[in-house]
C-alpha cells in the first residue's frame, strides 16, 4: 500500500519549509524510523524518518521551499 | 525511589499504565505531525510524564484539572477517552471539541477536563472558580491546576495563588518546572530561588519534590489533595522534571547545553521505574510489556479513529459561538 | 399615565433591586468584586449593599484589588454550573482583566465545541463628568462588541437597568452590563417587579419623523433634551435607545431611518471606531436608496478623558455637538446630477 509523504508543519508560524535534501537515493528500500529527509523550518533543520517500510519514490526536488502539505514522494 | 509512604501495587501500576500511555501517545503524535497528517503546533511533555500520573491516582472522576498547551499528560492522566482526543488533534469533526479548539484548548467535561489554555498563566484564575464552585456546591471534590515554572513569574499567577489562600480554596497548583521559560533558563527569569518558595508570600503551603520519583509526586499530591478536601486551603506543588523534545516541536533545544540534556535523558524516568517495578516484583517484563503494547493498540484504534473521521462543516463557524445563534 | 404616587427609583436601588431578585430566585447567582459586601460598604456606589448580610459571604465575595483573579474566579465558578456576576469597578479597570474576558469568558463555548459556556455577568461603571480623567472615565464597549461570543448593554433608565441586569444574570453567554456615574443617581419609573428586558431589543423612546437619533447610556440624557428644543422648532426626531450595544437591533433601527431617511448616532465613546460606525455603515448598506443625508456620528473628542471642567465638559457629547449633528442632517444635500 502506497503512503504518500507529506510536507509537514513543524513550528508556530510556518506555512512552509525548505526541503534541504533527501538521505536516501530515489528506489531505495527503506525500514519505518530511517532517516528520510532533512527540514528546515523557523527554527532550526529537522531530519524526518520514514513513517512505514517500503520502497522510496521521489516526487519534489531537495533545496526547494514547499507549502506545507505538499505531497514530495511515496513510500509503497 | 524515595524512602515514604509507598503507593500499592495496584497503584504502581496504574501510575506506570498513565505513564506509557503518555509517551505512547506523545511519539505517535510527533509521527502523525511529521508525516503531515496532523498539521499543528505541538508541545511534548516527554519527560514530565511521572507528574500527571502520580497525581491522576489521587483523584476522583468529579475533581477537575486545569492544563495548557503542553497538556497531553494531564489529559491522559484524568482519563480523556482516546478516540475524541485524538480526533481533536485533526480537527476532526469527533473531535472533543468538534475539531473547533484543536490541541491548546482539549476539553472534556465528563473526564473532569473543564478548561485547557493556550494563555501562559490564565488557568490559575479559572482553577481558583471552579474550587470555589466545588465549595458552594458543599462537595469535597478539589481542582489541580497545572502550568510551567514559565507561568510562575506573570500576574495572573500572584493574583491567583493570593485569592487562593485568603478564601481557602480547594485547589492544587502544581507548577511541572522544567527548568525552562520557552527558551530561558530558570536562573535568568525567575528571581525566587524556587517557586516552592513563593508559597510563603502567599501564606500557603509550598512543597518543593522531585517529579520525575513517582512514589515522591505520589506522596506529595496525596498530602496537597487531602489537605484541600479537608477544608484546609491550597497548595503550591513545584515539581522539578525536564522536558526532552524542546518547547514546541521543530525546536532544537540550542538553548540547552548539550551536557545537561545529556545527563536529563540518561536519567530518563520511564525506564527507571520500569526497572524498579521490576525489581521490586510488582510486575514481570512480560506483564509490563503487555500493559505497554496495550496502550499502543488502543492509541492505534484512536488514530485509525481520527484518520477516518470527517472534518466539521463550514456551518459549524456559526454554532457555539453563543448560546444560539445570535445576529450581532 | 404616571400619576403623583408613581414610584421612582435611581439606577443604584434599581441595580440593587435586580441583583436581590435574582439572588433570590436562585441559588447559582454569585456576586463578587472589590469591597462589595456589607463589611466593605456594600460596594462603592452601594449597588450591592445588603446582598452579603441576606445571603451570606460564601455567596457574596469582596476580593483583593486583583481584575485578573477576579474575572477568573468568576469564569471558573460559571464553568463549574454558577451564575456569577462580577464587578470590576470601573471600565477603565477591565483592561487589566482582559486575557480573561476576550481570550477566555468570550471563547471557550466556542473553543470546546460547545461542552463548556459561561454565564457570567460583568458589571462595570463609567462616565466623565467627576474630574475623574484619563483612566477612570472610558467607554471601551467597542471592544468588547468587536469580540465574538460577548454580549454587551448599556441601560439608560433605572427599568431598563433593572430589567436588563436580570436578562444577564440569567442569560448562558458572558454579558458586560455598563453602569454610568452620573446616570446612577438620575430617577425614573420603578419597574415591574421581576420584569426582564430582553437582551438585543432596542426601543423607540421618543416618535419622529424627520431624523432618527440613536443612542445609549447617559448621551440619552442629552439626546432627548435637544430632541424636545428641536421639537419647538418644528424639527421632529425620533430617538431610539438602544440599551444593547451587541446583538445590535438593526431591525427597530431600519425601520425608523427606511421611514426618516436621515440617522445621527451619538454616544459618549470616542467617535472613531466606534459603535456609531458600526450602526452608520450598516445603515448605508441597508438604506442606500433611502438615505437623504449621510450618517452623522457624534461622540467624544479624540483625546483621553480630560481633567480640567471646562476640557472635560467640552469632550463629552455636548447638547450643541448632537443639535450641530442632526441639524447637519437637514441641511440641503449635496449636489446630486
Amino acid at each position: 500500500m502506497t503512503m504518500q509523504i507529506l510536507l509537514p508543519k513543524l513550528g508556530f508560524s510556518v506555512n512552509e519549509a525548505n526541503l534541504v535534501e533527501w538521505m536516501v537515493a530515489d528506489g531505495t528500500q527503506v525500514a519505518k524510523g530511517d532517516p528520510l529527509y532533512a527540514l528546515e523550518s523557523e527554527k532550526s533543520v529537522q531530519e524526518i524518518e520514514a513513517p512505514v517500510a517500503g520502497v522510496l519514490k521521489i516526487m519534489k526536488a531537495a533545496g526547494e521551499v514547499y507549502e506545507v502539505g505538499t505531497v514530495i514522494g511515496e513510500i509503497g | 525511589m524515595s524512602e515514604m509512604a509507598s503507593p500499592d501495587r495496584a497503584t504502581l501500576l496504574e501510575i506506570y499504565r498513565i505513564a506509557t500511555l503518555i509517551k505512547t501517545a506523545d511519539d505517535r503524535f510527533i509521527e502523525l505531525i511529521k508525516a503531515g497528517q496532523i498539521a499543528s503546533p505541538y508541545y511534548s511533555p516527554r519527560g514530565q510524564e511521572l507528574i500527571p500520573a502520580a497525581i491522576s491516582v489521587n483523584l476522583r472522576p468529579s475533581d477537575t484539572v486545569v492544563t495548557t498547551y503542553r497538556g497531553i499528560h494531564d489529559q491522559l492522566g484524568k482519563g480523556i477517552p482516546l478516540k475524541p482526543f485524538v480526533a481533536e488533534f485533526m480537527g476532526k469533526a469527533t473531535g472533543t471539541c468538534k475539531g473547533k479548539g484543536g490541541p491548546m484548548h482539549i476539553t472534556h467535561v465528563a473526564s473532569g477536563l473543564p478548561v485547557t489554555t493556550g494563555i501562559v498563566g490564565a488557568g490559575l484564575p479559572i482553577a481558583n472558580g471552579l474550587a470555589w464552585a466545588a465549595q458552594l456546591r458543599k462537595s469535597d471534590d478539589v481542582t489541580v491546576c497545572n502550568f510551567g515554572d514559565g507561568a510562575t513569574n506573570i500576574g495572573a499567577f500572584h493574583e491567583a495563588l493570593n485569592l487562593a489562600s485568603v478564601w481557602k480554596l480547594p485547589v492544587i497548583f502544581v507548577c511541572q518546572n522544567n527548568g525552562y521559560a520557552e527558551h530561558t533558563k530558570y536562573e535568568l527569569g525567575t528571581s525566587s530561588r524556587t517557586i516552592a518558595d513563593r508559597a510563603i508570600a502567599y501564606g500557603m503551603t509550598g512543597v518543593e519534590v522531585d517529579g520525575n520519583d513517582a512514589i515522591a509526586m505520589w506522596n506529595a499530591a496525596r498530602s496537597a489533595v487531602g489537605r484541600a478536601r479537608a477544608g484546609e486551603g491550597p497548595t503550591l506543588i513545584d515539581a522539578k522534571t525536564f522536558r526532552f523534545r524542546g518547547h514546541l516541536l521543530g525546536d532544537d533545544s540550542h538553548y540547552i547545553s548539550k551536557d545537561e540534556m545529556a545527563q536529563a535523558m540518561a536519567a530518563d524516568p520511564l525506564p527507571r521505574l520500569r526497572a524498579w517495578l521490576i525489581d521490586q516484583g510488582h510486575a514481570t517484563d512480560g506483564a509490563l510489556t503487555d500493559l505497554e503494547r496495550t496502550n499502543e493498540q488502543a492509541f492505534e484504534e484512536a488514530v485509525r479513529f481520527g484518520l477516518d473521521s470527517p472534518f466539521p462543516d463550514v456551518s459549524e463557524l456559526d454554532l457555539d459561538v453563543y448560546a444560539m445563534e445570535t445576529a450581532a | 399615565m404616571s400619576t403623583a404616587a408613581a414610584k421612582q427609583i435611581n439606577m443604584v436601588q434599581a441595580i440593587a433591586l435586580a441583583l436581590d431578585e435574582a439572588m433570590g430566585r436562585d441559588d447559582s447567582v454569585l456576586v463578587l468584586g472589590e469591597d462589595i459586601a456589607d463589611k466593605q460598604g456594600g460596594g462603592v456606589f452601594k449597588c450591592t449593599a445588603g446582598l452579603s448580610t441576606k445571603y451570606g459571604t460564601e455567596r457574596v465575595k469582596s476580593t483583593p484589588i486583583a481584575e485578573q483573579a477576579i474575572m477568573g474566579a468568576a469564569i471558573g465558578a460559571a464553568l463549574g454550573g454558577m451564575r456569577p456576576v462580577a464587578e470590576i469597578m470601573l471600565m477603565n479597570f477591565m483592561t487589566v482583566g482582559m486575557d480573561q474576558i476576550i481570550n477566555h469568558a468570550a471563547k471557550l463555548r466556542f473553543m470546546t465545541g460547545g461542552q463548556t459556556h459561561v454565564p457570567l455577568t460583568i458589571r462595570t461603571a463609567t462616565g466623565a463628568g467627576f474630574g475623574t480623567g484619563g483612566q477612570h472615565a472610558d467607554y471601551l464597549e467597542s471592544w468588547f462588541a468587536h469580540t465574538a461570543g460577548l454580549k454587551v448593554v448599556a441601560p439608560s433608565t433605572p427599568a431598563d437597568a433593572y430589567g436588563l441586569l436580570l436578562s444577564c444574570i440569567f442569560d448562558d453567554d458572558p454579558c458586560i452590563f455598563i453602569e454610568n456615574l452620573p446616570l446612577y443617581f438620575v430617577p425614573g419609573a420603578a419597574p415591574v417587579p421581576g420584569e426582564r428586558v430582553p437582551i438585543g431589543q432596542a426601543k423607540v423612546v421618543r416618535e419622529g419623523s424627520d431624523v432618527t437619533v440613536v443612542s445609549y447610556s447617559r448621551t440619552m440624557l442629552e439626546v432627548l433634551g435637544v430632541a424636545e428644543a428641536l421639537a419647538k422648532e418644528g424639527i421632529s426626531v425620533e430617538v431610539i435607545d438602544l440599551r444593547t450595544i451587541a446583538p445590535l437591533d438593526m431591525a427597530t433601527i431600519n425601520r425608523s431611518v427606511a421611514r426618516t431617511g436621515r440617522a445621527v448616532i451619538a454616544h459618549e465613546a470616542q467617535v472613531d471606531f466606534g459603535v456609531g460606525a458600526e450602526i452608520a455603515t450598516r445603515l448605508h448598506r441597508d438604506q442606500f436608496g433611502r438615505l437623504k443625508a449621510p450618517v452623522g456620528r457624534v461622540g467624544a473628542a479624540r483625546s483621553p478623558v480630560p481633567f480640567s471642567k471646562p476640557l472635560e465638559s467640552a469632550f463629552i457629547p455636548t447638547a450643541a455637538r448632537i443639535r450641530a449633528a442632526i441639524l447637519d442632517t437637514l441641511a440641503p444635500s449635496v449636489a446630486t446630477p
